[in-house]
């Protein structure tokens, strides 16, 4: 019958493929900036629409709201306050996560938007929307201008 | 039709270039922005965004359309993405025209991009997996060879020689000389540069075919009553058509593209259109290969079934000839970032209808012209007709 499931796939003319996709993204002239402040002095940039009264973080070349071009460079956080949070338990592959890696999205001060990044030093009971957190950044030698120059957010203070 | 009559009303394109340093959505944002500044718009004044985009592994994101949405303008508006493989440009004339007239929407911004340098190493590896998996991919065709099959399968049945097919590259490059936007101008170039460059697949030869580029392009479409509020100059959508051949390309008449005359007839028909060589002044058809430019110029009934060489060798396609056929270089010249460059075909319709081309303006007045694309897995054809008349 057509559609009857088997249960034998070796039976089968089947194989395996791919679809292999290698990428080189660039980062634009805003990314440019922001990676490189990131990169060199461990600082967080946003770009700021006057008309919208928005900080964007990273720093972006353009407002989405209005269209503007965005030349007004911030220096935002390192701190800022969970906004959402969840402890992820099983990895892509289905695996047990020992202990749970916490995910965050993070406010830092000084931007209207959102990061979204690893969150540890803190107890699963604590990581709560408003816990107060900083950037840890790796060291000078280990940063590559990469949002893993950021290694983690942790409790602040 | 009781639909709304159509106009575009603004346009605007980034340069073509080989390795943009600009995110695709940043590229999307400077010719939308253009776009718009052409006109004397805002965002405030777009309800919605038409996007078109080719295979979403150029740009190495997996949901370009939304990936591409605030580039486009699109935050806090109806959006909506299409994808015809390479005539996708040319397809967002009737996707942006179906908003309009449809009454859904006064004003649309139409925005294609691509990125096709991220693909890494190069972009035709994108192309292995658009195969049919069990009777194709072990082969590992790319879309080189199969053009060249093609392309040969041409030439034979109406015994066009490679030097005829060469003239399309010299004229597209020369032309291309003149586009402030172009990769590839080449005002010197010659059939022996073309026929003496470097063989890809034979009869395929590098000069043959057009570059992996980045880029985009932006126009806005507007409804009858308003496009006449925003310019005094409003350039009309006539027709629109696109048909689809069986999704087996072996199995197509390869020397002759019947999809390409199906659309092409689908939108004659719309714009009342009668005898075509007559009554389109400028062409824009697809030429990312120099022999798609004449294949497709017999394709859109502009030309007899392998006659098209002998009006090129004529001087019938030249820029300042009787039937000019890509006076914006055409990919070949300008560059092929493939939804972009299609729909740079219709954007150079809007500049030659307004007499706004520059060094590139055919000469009188043109008063209707014709942008086509093809692509899928060469088995779509798209068309697009713009006006200087309002249609009745």
């Amino acid at each position: 019958m057509p559609l009857d499931p088997t249960l034998h796939a070796d039976d089968l003319r089947a194989w395996y493929g791919s679809m292999p996709v290698t990428s080189r993204y660039t980062v634009g002239p805003a990314g440019e900036r922001f990676f490189r402040a990131m990169k060199d002095a461990a600082r967080i940039l946003g770009t700021r629409c006057g008309r919208c009264n928005l900080t964007y973080v990273p720093g972006r070349l353009f407002c989405e709201r209005c269209f503007d071009e965005l030349t007004d460079w911030t220096e935002v956080g390192p701190s800022g306050t969970i906004e959402a949070v969840t402890v992820v338990h099983l990895d892509l592959d289905g695996a047990l996560l020992e202990p749970p890696v916490l995910m965050a999205l993070v406010r830092l001060d000084g931007a209207d938007t959102v990061l979204y990044h690893r969150l540890s030093g803190v107890d699963v009971a604590d990581a709560k929307i408003g816990l107060r957190v900083e950037a840890a950044f790796r060291r000078l030698e280990d940063r590559t201008g990469s949002i893993l120059d950021i290694s983690h957010f942790r409790p602040a203070g | 039709m009781s639909m709304r009559r159509v106009a575009v009303v603004g346009a605007g394109m980034t340069r073509f270039v080989r390795r943009a340093m600009e995110t695709p959505k940043e590229l999307a944002w400077h010719a939308s922005r253009m776009a718009l500044d052409s006109c004397g718009l805002t965002l405030n004044d777009v309800g919605g965004v038409c996007i078109g985009s080719a295979p979403d592994a150029f740009d190495g994101v997996h949901m370009k359309g939304e990936y591409l949405s605030d580039g486009s303008g699109a935050w806090g508006k109806p959006v909506m993405r299409s994808y015809v493989g390479g005539g996708t440009g040319v397809f967002l004339g009737p996707h942006g025209w179906y908003h309009v007239a449809s009454g859904l929407f006064d004003v649309v911004l139409v925005v294609a991009e691509e990125k096709m340098s991220s693909f890494y190493p190069h972009a035709q590896a994108a192309f292995l997996t658009i195969f049919d998996h069990t009777t194709e991919r072990p082969l590992e065709p790319n879309l080189l060879w199969i053009f060249a099959l093609e392309m040969n399968r041409y030439m034979q049945t109406y015994g066009i020689s490679k030097r005829d097919i060469a003239q399309v590259a010299v004229k597209n490059k020369r032309n291309a000389a003149d586009h402030p936007c172009a990769m590839l101008g080449e005002a010197n170039i010659t059939v022996e540069d073309v026929l003496n460059s470097e063989v890809l697949a034979w009869p395929v030869q590098r000069l043959d075919v057009s570059p992996v580029s980045d880029g985009a392009v932006a126009i806005v479409m507007a409804a009858e009553g308003v496009a006449e509020r925003i310019t005094d100059r409003p350039v009309w959508v006539q027709g629109v058509g696109w048909n689809l051949d069986t999704a087996y390309w072996t199995n197509r008449d390869l020397a002759y593209p019947e999809y390409v005359e199906r659309a092409a007839r689908m939108a004659y028909e719309m714009a009342g259109v009668r005898e075509p060589r007559k009554e389109i002044h400028v062409v824009e058809p697809y030429d990312p290969f120099d022999y798609k430019e004449l294949h497709h110029l017999e394709g859109l009934l502009l030309a007899d079934r392998g006659k098209a060489p002998e009006l090129t060798a004529q001087g019938v396609t030249a820029r300042n000839g009787a039937m000019p056929v890509c006076p914006s270089g055409g990919l070949l010249g300008v560059g092929n970032p493939i939804t972009a460059a299609g729909l740079m075909k219709v954007a150079e319709l809007f500049w030659q209808l307004r007499g706004e081309a520059g060094a590139r303006q055919v000469p009188g007045t043109p008063e209707r012209g014709l942008a086509q694309a093809w692509g899928d897995l060469m088995q779509v054809g798209t068309v697009t007709i713009l006006g200087t008349q309002r249609p009745s």
